[in-house]
């Protein structure tokens, strides 16, 4: 299979993840001049005594600074109090080793390579010791930082062993752990950075200060592919503190920056510009009328997506039908701390300090504006104050980068809220249409989808790729749609793509929350109207719980069956709810498989007011299995979130377009949900025995179906298209 | 620019700047107390949130001429040695993913729970109702607050 889109967000191109671990780099592993022991890229153990260990992804909040060391730490057998973490840079150090985070895939991604990486330090440390000892490896032991011969009780530190270990030989296949002696991996722990965080020492991209460096901020054309026309600086350069008006056109929307002692002062400036703006041609654009051909959209043919069986067929021929059409609107990311970039360009080369999700990319494209070689970019990634995606774009470093070759000096660029909420790349909008065919029996026997979306702005199609009729197949794409997990004899799934002028990228679980959305809905319409149980309808479509192998993927039906059936029994799905408060109440059940390797289902209770129709969603109880779990912890953390993520796309959020242009511009209307509406979140972890898988995502898209099926369980008015308010309800 | 004396942390510091400057940027830019976090320069996230005569304001609604003669206390200055019942607590229910916007809540908690030791749910979502988490660690961040409410009554 070739590499999808899919495998590139979640384990990058580098086919063969992580196995430069095993290979021993002349320039680590010697240690003539007394520098320590650096066995891998991952590891370095200083003469006196200290461990340090290198994060290879951004920390986001996903929690990889301290997931990545667990690993590590399990098979080096350090002491957790020796270990001082170091964020990787693009040196030379990581050549070969992906330093990107997406996909949900730092997890799936490290864990064998990381694992290999301290059982080979391990061993070599071990060697060191029985060779300094004059015993056989296989009587000595590696504990807490420590190696220990016990049969003369004889110890040495990692430290005292570090020059010798780094004479030994790099074991090919150093031998890794049982599970059943694993001291760090599935065993709570708190996160690395805590007391930094608490304490206002976390130093996020927007914290960095380097000498001389100055302060920016830039007003951008407001209308999607418009561009400068002319602008008069004068009272802007009259704003005291401010140094420079300089025109930017290399990030996603060409503006005019301006830079000054302080970041106050910049943005008087910027209020002080005047600018003339040539709106170019999509200043008409407008969502609602987007969302419309969307909506037209739906009845063109399609690209393939699948067909199995012979659906239209079964369409012609069968007792009765259903038909439903489901809407996403564009949403934003909205991460709390907004895009913001240092860079200090010098003559022969450039450091950039970033809180990004993709920095080998962020370098390589600065290497190309400004003429150098990669090597002569260096960028520090920072603690990241929310990603979700919007990360893996670097237009805000191309626009740093351009402003500080323009004046000369490290330079700050902050985007301001109003800035991030309107500037960026949207997770695009979908249009579902989904047709299924009942039986004389009532039982759902074809299913017939289409899909109308937009292509992310991030994986432009080749032009190799857009004479292959089959690649939306290829790509195993739209998720969501490509991966139904049901087991119908007739299924015919198709893709429309359809572009607008407004940038997409990837937002958190990608494609799946507006196709699970629409997929989970339709199920529990298709219960409602054959009066079957949701739950037992999904199981029924699941049976026999065998292995559904479409394209590169497989999905275990079983594993699905099993989350299910826990997130039901947690949930007490079998008892009805009791009606209580003077309101309506209901529960809600849905299902995904992210990318086949993590298995989740949700049941949302909600309540709803009988005059105010307002939506409460009070508990959600969620299932899952995403094989080995590192850190039970963070599991919980990112259930949480992800369910916390989804809700706010329920209940709120949508981006519109008008004249060219977003509309929404800060969280005052672009709401997100607020500790009050927070639900009860509760989640249980099923154990298959599976390798681990990636959980950023997951808990995202089975939210707003759970909530929607509450929603009509209590109301009996089914909202096909988010968010789901109450004036939608109170028209219903 | 005019000078202005501001009181932080117990410290009086000297700044040159904009009277219209809010607190805000001259704790980042002019006295690098990074801390306390910008989020949306509109008093809508919290994530900027410090203590004005020990009441929790939003540090980017706040101009340097208004801040004359009051005193401030900001993330760093919340206790000598992070160890604040709220800062222990955070800790203890591991609040924080991204961490961005915690040091804002948490500068609210403590001048809540300074306020109304016995907090109930409902003080918790009137003060923490408008502080904007992204992660979405509302569940911890209500756990951490009854937390550090019961160390606040016991110490």
């Amino acid at each position: 299979m070739s590499a999808t889109r899919r495998t590139f967000l979640k384990t990058g191109a580098v086919g063969a993840v992580g196995l430069v671990v095993a290979v021993k780099l002349p320039a680590f592993a010697t240690d003539a001049a007394g520098a320590g022991f650096q066995p891998n890229a991952y590891i370095h153990i200083s003469p006196d005594n200290v461990v340090q260990l290198w994060v290879t992804r951004s920390e986001m909040g996903q929690g990889v600074r301290t997931t990545l060391p667990m690993m590590l730490a399990e098979e080096l057998e350090v002491d957790w109090q020796q270990i001082h973490l170091v964020q990787a840079t693009t040196s030379p150090q990581f050549k070969g080793i992906r330093l990107r985070t997406s996909g949900s895939g730092s997890t799936v991604g490290t864990y064998p390579a990381l694992r290999k990486a301290g059982a080979a330090a391990r061993e070599m440390l071990i060697a060191a010791a029985a060779e300094l000892l004059q015993v056989h490896p296989s009587t000595c032991e590696a504990k807490q930082g420590t190696v220990v011969h016990p049969p003369t009780g004889r110890t040495l530190t990692y430290g005292q062993l570090a020059s010798s270990a780094a004479r030994q030989e790099v074991p090919k296949s150093p031998v890794l752990k049982p599970p059943k002696d694993f001291q760090f991996i599935g065993k709570a722990r708190k996160k690395t950075d805590g007391a930094a965080i608490v304490e206002g020492r976390a130093m996020y991209g927007i914290d960095t200060l380097v000498p001389g460096m100055q302060y920016a901020v830039m007003e951008r054309c407001p209308v999607l592919g418009g561009s400068l026309r002319r602008f008069d600086s004068s009272k802007a350069m009259a704003v005291k503190g401010v140094h420079s008006v300089i025109p930017i056109k290399s990030g996603l929307t060409p503006g005019v920056a301006v830079v000054a002692d302080n970041t106050w002062s910049a943005m008087k400036g910027r209020e002080a510009l005047k600018i003339d703006w040539e709106p170019g041609p999509h200043r008409n654009f407008s969502s609602a009328q987007f969302l419309q051909d969307m909506h037209a959209a739906v009845n063109q043919d399609g690209f393939f997506v699948r067909n199995d069986g012979d659906a239209p067929a079964a369409l012609k021929t069968a007792a009765d039908k259903l038909e439903a059409v489901y809407e996403f609107p564009y949403q934003a990311h909205a991460p709390l701390e907004t895009m913001n970039c240092v860079a200090d360009v010098r003559k022969d080369s450039c450091e950039i300090w970033v809180p990004s999700q993709c920095p080998v990319e962020a370098q390589n494209e600065t290497a190309k504006m400004l003429g150098l070689a990669p090597e002569a970019v260096t960028v520090h990634v920072t603690l990241v104050g929310g990603g979700f995606g919007r990360r893996l774009f670097s237009d805000y470093v191309h626009e740093t980068v351009e402003l500080s070759r323009a004046i000369g000096k490290p330079v700050q660029l902050l985007w301001t809220r109003s800035d991030d909420m309107r500037f960026g790349y949207f997770q695009p909008p979908s249009v579902e249409r989904i047709t299924a065919a009942l039986d004389a029996n009532r039982t759902p026997v074809a299913w017939l989808q289409k899909s109308v979306g937009s292509d992310l702005t991030m994986f432009p199609p080749s032009a190799e790729e857009l004479k292959n009729l089959h690649r939306y197949f290829d790509n195993e794409e739209p998720w969501g749609e490509f991966d139904n997990p049901y087991n119908f004899p007739h299924l015919k799934a198709d893709y429309i793509p359809l572009e607008s002028p407004v940038p997409t990228g990837p937002w958190r679980a990608v494609m799946y929350p507006s196709r699970v959305f629409a997929r989970e809905s339709f199920l529990d319409e298709i219960a409602h109207a054959t009066e079957q149980d949701p739950l037992e309808l999904r199981l029924r479509l699941l049976a026999p719980g065998d292995v559904l192998k479409i394209g590169g993927s497989k999905i275990d039906r079983a594993r699905l069956i099993k989350v299910l059936q826990v997130a039901a029994d947690q949930s007490h799905w079998k008892q009805p709810i009791a009606q209580s408060g003077g309101r309506r109440w209901g529960r809600g059940i849905a299902c995904n498989v992210y990318d086949s390797d993590c298995y989740i289902a949700q049941v949302a209770e909600v309540s709803v007011g009988k005059v105010s129709h307002d939506i409460l969603v009070h508990r959600i109880v969620c299932a899952v299995d995403c094989g080995l779990v590192i850190n039970p912890l963070g599991l919980d953390g990112q259930a949480e979130s992800g369910i916390t993520w989804g809700l706010s796309a329920t209940l709120h959020g949508g981006i519109d377009f008008k004249n060219g242009g977003a509309v929404q511009s800060s969280y005052a209307d672009f709401q997100v949900v607020s500790i009050e509406e927070a639900p009860a979140i509760e989640t249980h972890v099923v154990d298959s025995g599976a390798p681990p898988g990636g959980f950023g995502e997951t808990a995202v898209p089975p939210v707003a179906p759970a909530v929607a099926n509450a929603v009509f369980a209590a109301t009996g008015k089914r909202i096909r298209q988010l968010p789901i308010t109450p004036a939608k309800l109170q028209d219903a | 620019m005019p000078a202005f004396a501001l009181s932080v942390n117990g410290v009086q510091h000297g700044v040159d700047a904009d009277p219209d400057m809010p607190l805000l940027w001259a704790l980042r830019d002019l006295l690098r107390l990074t801390g306390t976090k910008y989020g949306c320069g509109g008093g809508v996230c919290g994530a900027c949130t410090v203590h004005e005569d020990g009441e929790a304001v939003r540090s980017c609604l706040i101009t340097v001429a208004a801040a004359q003669g009051k005193s401030y206390v900001t993330i760093e200055g919340l206790s000598a040695s992070g160890d604040h019942p709220c800062q222990l607590a955070w800790v203890e229910e591991d609040v924080a993913q991204c961490g961005y916007c915690q040091a804002g809540a948490i500068m609210e908690t403590a001048a809540l729970l300074k306020r109304k030791p016995d907090v109930s749910d409902a003080d918790i979502d009137a003060a923490l109702g408008n502080h904007v988490c992204r992660c979405g660690t509302y569940q911890r961040m209500r756990r951490a607050v009854h937390g550090a409410a019961g160390k606040a009554v016991k110490t």
